[in-house]
């Protein structure tokens, strides 16, 4: 519910950023002080950041990327102390985004277009503990294949961390699975596990999301759900129809000013989009072949002018 | 007469001890019947969490122009030092940093430093190490212009330092990350909070050692100051502050340590490209390898610095002002035309002006390698331990023995007559000690079989409370008894209860293996001067590596859980006590040990009979640390899934909530400091004792 208030507002927002008219090239930059872009701490993240400032430069704008938590930035970006983020997930933000919103000081600029998905993964060899995967059906008659000496009978997942709330539990919950979710911690200690147990090969079964560069390292799948029209209700579906969860949406945020204040920038911002294919590719290199991110998204830059040009204009 | 009243008093003691035991475990089997005792009612809170909130959103709206100032004056030394280091050759800074070494530990130090730097321009890391650098470089100097003004000022007007003392136990017992949120709201954003935020956490200990330092100057010292006739300016300057001067080299120390562990929260806040964030970002992909080469920089620098300032701290002092200006300025000047003299080879040499790419090497994929084929290899044997531990210690601590026990856990299905068997058990040892005559562990007995048969979480909150308030008076009297009732009644009052009682029990396991494990080693390490010489750099590792680098390869066997929190707890905790056992066994008197030697004493009479009572007040201020450790990594452990009062600050912290997190930290700091007073109690006890037994 609140999900979709928020998808409202973002359209809203998003349409009236668009109405406003548009700016010639040549006005550039509009205010030479520098547009500060928040750089996270993941790979994908990075690399939305570093393509959006490559953009902005060959624009003529002055760019500074400012390496910010996922967290406080969104304090920073509405007071005015960073300027935009091209790719945050609506689903690990919290109040502070959602008061922002409310309040205008944060602008949401519509979707960067990556599709997200988020579910619980395991590694393959698991199929053959557990042959009814990858339906979520088979978890139910599986779970001590799932389960530690702690959590027997019941199966053991590894869930998102207690901060970003208690979908996996609502899940768990409402279609009466047995088994205990453990709350992750954090994503260091959810990959170390996950890292850990592959190289035992011993069960695993965790809430995870995509795109993530551990993909392009680990095999993993996904466990399949029901086939659903519009969103998923996390708290109400059934056994026996369950639906799993309802996906998350990538935006791209601005602040307040920033439209008055570049709008040729924020023009661009608005029609930037990023696919889930890029990025993985462009993750790989960084996260596989140890090259600077700055490097990867000015290649990606230079090979794809002919789709950003058509942001410029 | 007065030995008459002794035994009186420690009967009846033990009656009402008995008598609230029996009230304890009367509300936990009636608990079923009024779910009042299990849970505290929600409504009998205050919600103090929104008038936190509401406190701080004022101080916000009224102050914040201020305080931005302010972090933007502070933006300029920072900017212009981590300028100042970036800019300057590698091959300058190190050579400084040799020199200054060896001005403050001679060769072995000089060595030491060399080598560290060494490390950092073969890993690649000198910018980012640059970078850290100068977030301390100014933070330090902040926070002991600020310690020592406050200390200064506590140390002449005593109504100051009695409102200062409680306030710097809060902030340095308050997890750094409860007060993030507010120094975000106040100061905004980027590398200058991180730099606030280290001041805050950093300057307690200046004002500490400044107090002491200028209180302990001797009389005489003074006196004579003032015959020969000093101003009230020049008493204090030159005669008091000089006097103090170690003492309070010591709190610039101690600071500069305390600046370094808020590297890595600093980068948090977000920033430079600094050494913390290297740590952080590698951390959350779970790269061993890597983190742990960013990791071994702080601890290096950390160790470097440490022994800098001691070196510094503790020399003697040159108070001859009759040689001349070179005379007394030659290690200034040797320092100088050294740098010069780098400078200018670098200029030539372009090698030394940036480490060639060529020289670095990356261990990190060896590293990770072997971690993974430890994993595979170690599991099988190191799990049997973890479900030991954990259906042993753990879970019936938390949920009680008669939750515990079924087919799965420990092969049989509970029945009353095995419930029979743990009371006969748990009465009979306790009858046995008292036979004995040592009725405090009869007590101890009884306490903690009922504790672990229901589990801390079952135990009624009215129950515990009451235990806890008449075992406060008798260890300190009316004053503790007090203590602990404010401190249940704030832990309630403030809806921390559940989540406070899991932190103690986490904590409390890890506490107690910390002690036995840490006074083991260190009575070891006493004992043999070789086993000192190896621990000693694996705890300077242990205490100054940002405790997350631990975290992965313990999940890595251990998955997420209660077990590797505990893990990243006692490896924390644990050096406290190895190095207050060693200190105070080391510290025996020589008479005494050779009167005991001289009187027949074996060597293992020697050690606990002689050695170790005498150096029980040390090994006691070992178990205080370790306490104020394993609370302190709670936050940390939060990061491994527990649910304990460390993750509520993160929840505050996810949702921009300052005061829900805030509370917690609080929560924490009481019971920090609630132990703090039981430790100072019995220590008082055990030092009474000795001087009984050795007047």
């Amino acid at each position: 519910m609140k999900r979709m208030r928020l998808g409202l507002l973002a359209v809203a927002i998003t349409a009236l950023t668009l109405a406003t008219p548009s700016v010639t090239l040549a006005d550039v930059p509009e205010s030479p002080d520098p547009i500060k872009i928040a750089v996270n701490e993941w790979t994908g993240q990075v690399l939305s950041a570093n393509i959006a400032a490559e953009i902005l430069k060959k624009m003529g704008y002055n760019v500074e990327l400012v390496i910010a938590g996922a967290l406080p930035q969104l304090a920073a970006i509405g007071q005015g102390e960073l300027d935009m983020n091209p790719e945050v997930w609506d689903n690990s933000v919290t109040e502070a985004y959602t008061n922002g919103i409310a309040s205008g000081d944060i602008v949401v600029l519509g979707e960067l277009g990556l599709e997200p998905r988020e579910g619980w993964v395991y590694p393959p060899y698991m199929e053959e503990l557990c042959p009814g995967l990858p339906s979520y059906q088979a978890l139910y008659d599986c779970a001590q294949a799932f389960g530690t000496a702690e959590t027997f009978p019941n199966g053991r997942l590894v869930g998102y961390p207690a901060d970003w709330g208690t979908r996996d539990i609502d899940v768990v919950t409402a279609i009466g699975l047995p088994f205990n979710v453990v709350p992750g911690g954090s994503e260091g200690a959810m990959l170390a596990e996950m890292k850990g147990a592959i190289a035992a090969k011993e069960p695993i079964l965790m809430m995870f999301w995509q795109p993530h560069w551990i993909f392009a390292e680990q095999d993993l799948n996904w466990v399949e759900w029901n086939p659903i029209d519009g969103e998923c209700v996390e708290e109400t579906q059934a056994k026996d129809t369950a639906c799993g969860f309802a996906q998350a949406h990538v935006q791209k945020i601005q602040g307040r000013e920033f439209a008055t204040k570049w709008p040729a920038a924020s023009a661009m911002m608005a029609k930037f989009t990023l696919t889930n294919t890029d990025q993985n590719a462009m993750i790989l290199e960084v996260d596989q072949k140890g090259r600077p991110a700055e490097e990867v998204a000015a290649e990606w830059v230079a090979n794809n002018e002919a789709i950003w040009s058509t942001w410029t204009q | 007469m007065a030995e008459g009243r002794g035994a009186g008093s420690s009967l009846s003691g033990a009656v009402v001890w008995l008598a609230l035991l029996g009230l304890a475990l009367g509300l936990a089997l009636l608990q079923v019947r009024f779910p009042v005792l299990h849970a505290y009612p929600a409504d009998w809170q205050l919600p103090l969490g929104d008038w936190l909130n509401v406190l701080m959103q004022w101080l916000v709206d009224h102050t914040k122009p201020f305080f931005r100032f302010l972090s933007w004056v502070m933006g300029f030394p920072l900017q212009w030092v981590s300028d100042l280091l970036a800019w300057l050759p590698w091959s300058v800074s190190a050579v400084a940093a040799v020199l200054i070494a060896y001005q403050a530990g001679k060769r072995p130090l000089a060595i030491f430093t060399g080598v560290s730097l060494l490390y950092v321009l073969a890993m690649g890391l000198w910018p980012d190490t640059m970078n850290s650098l100068a977030l301390v470089a100014v933070s330090v100097p902040l926070a002991i212009a600020l310690g020592f003004g406050l200390g200064v000022a506590g140390f002449f007007r005593p109504r100051v330092e009695r409102f200062l003392t409680p306030m710097m136990d809060v902030t340095q017992t308050v997890p750094a990350f409860a007060y993030l949120l507010p120094i975000l709201m106040l100061f905004g954003f980027g590398p200058v909070v991180g730099l606030i935020a280290g001041v805050i956490f950093a300057f307690p200990p200046m004002v500490k050692n400044t107090i002491v330092g200028l209180r302990e100057v001797p009389s005489e010292i003074i006196e004579s100051g003032l015959m020969s006739g000093a101003t009230p300016w020049q008493l204090f300057f030159r005669v008091r502050c000089a006097a103090g001067l170690r003492q309070i080299l010591l709190g610039v120390n101690q600071t500069t340590m305390a600046a370094l562990s808020m590297i890595i929260i600093a980068s948090i806040i977000g920033g430079s490209e600094d050494i913390g964030w290297k740590v952080l970002s590698t951390l959350r992909k779970a790269e061993f390898g890597e983190s742990l080469v960013a990791g071994i920089v702080i601890a290096l620098m950390a160790m470097v610095l440490d022994r800098i300032t001691y070196g510094l701290a503790t020399r003697e002092q040159d108070m001859d002002h009759d040689k001349g200006f070179l005379a007394r300025h030659r290690f200034g000047v040797t320092l100088l035309a050294a740098m010069i003299a780098a400078y200018g080879l670098s200029l030539v040499v372009p090698a030394l002006q940036v480490w060639p790419e060529g020289w670095t090497v990356d261990p990190s994929g060896p590293l990770n390698r072997g971690i993974e084929a430890f994993v595979i290899a170690a599991k099988p044997v190191l799990d049997a331990t973890k479900n030991f531990v954990i259906f042993a210690f753990v879970l019936p601590l938390k949920i009680g023995f008669y939750k515990v026990v079924s087919p799965f856990t420990w092969g049989f299905t509970p029945t009353l007559w095995h419930a029979a068997f743990y009371v006969v058990l748990v009465v009979g040892g306790a009858f046995y000690a008292r036979t004995r005559g040592r009725g405090g562990l009869a007590i101890a007995t009884l306490s903690f079989g009922l504790i672990l048969f229901f589990g801390l979480t079952n135990m009624t909150w009215p129950g515990l409370a009451a235990l806890l308030i008449y075992f406060g008076y008798r260890s300190g009297g009316m004053r503790l008894a007090l203590w602990s009732a404010a401190a249940m009644g704030f832990i309630l009052i403030s809806g921390s209860y559940d989540k406070a009682v899991l932190s103690v029990q986490l904590c409390g396991l890890a506490v107690v293996a910390s002690f036995i494990i840490g006074s083991g080693l260190g009575v070891l390490a006493a004992e043999s001067d070789r086993f000192s010489r190896i621990l000693r750099p694996i705890n300077d590792t242990l205490q100054t590596m940002p405790p997350f680098v631990l975290l992965i390869p313990i999940i890595m066997i251990f998955k997420i859980g209660e077990f590797s929190a505990l893990l990243a707890i006692i490896s924390y905790a644990v050096v406290a006590p190895i190095r207050y056992t060693e200190y105070g066994i080391r510290n025996v008197p020589k008479e005494v040990i050779e009167a005991s030697t001289s009187l027949g004493c074996t060597r293992s009479q020697l050690l606990w009979r002689v050695k170790i009572p005498l150096a029980m007040p040390n090994i006691m201020l070992g178990l205080n640390q370790a306490i104020m450790f394993g609370i302190s990594m709670l936050v940390i452990s939060a990061l491994v899934g527990t649910d304990d009062l460390g993750q509520i600050i993160y929840i505050g912290l996810s949702k921009g909530n300052f005061g829900i997190g805030f509370l917690a930290g609080i929560a924490m700091a009481v019971i920090a400091l609630l132990s703090d007073q039981f430790c100072r109690a019995w220590q008082k006890r055990s030092e009474a004792r000795l001087e009984g037994a050795y007047p």
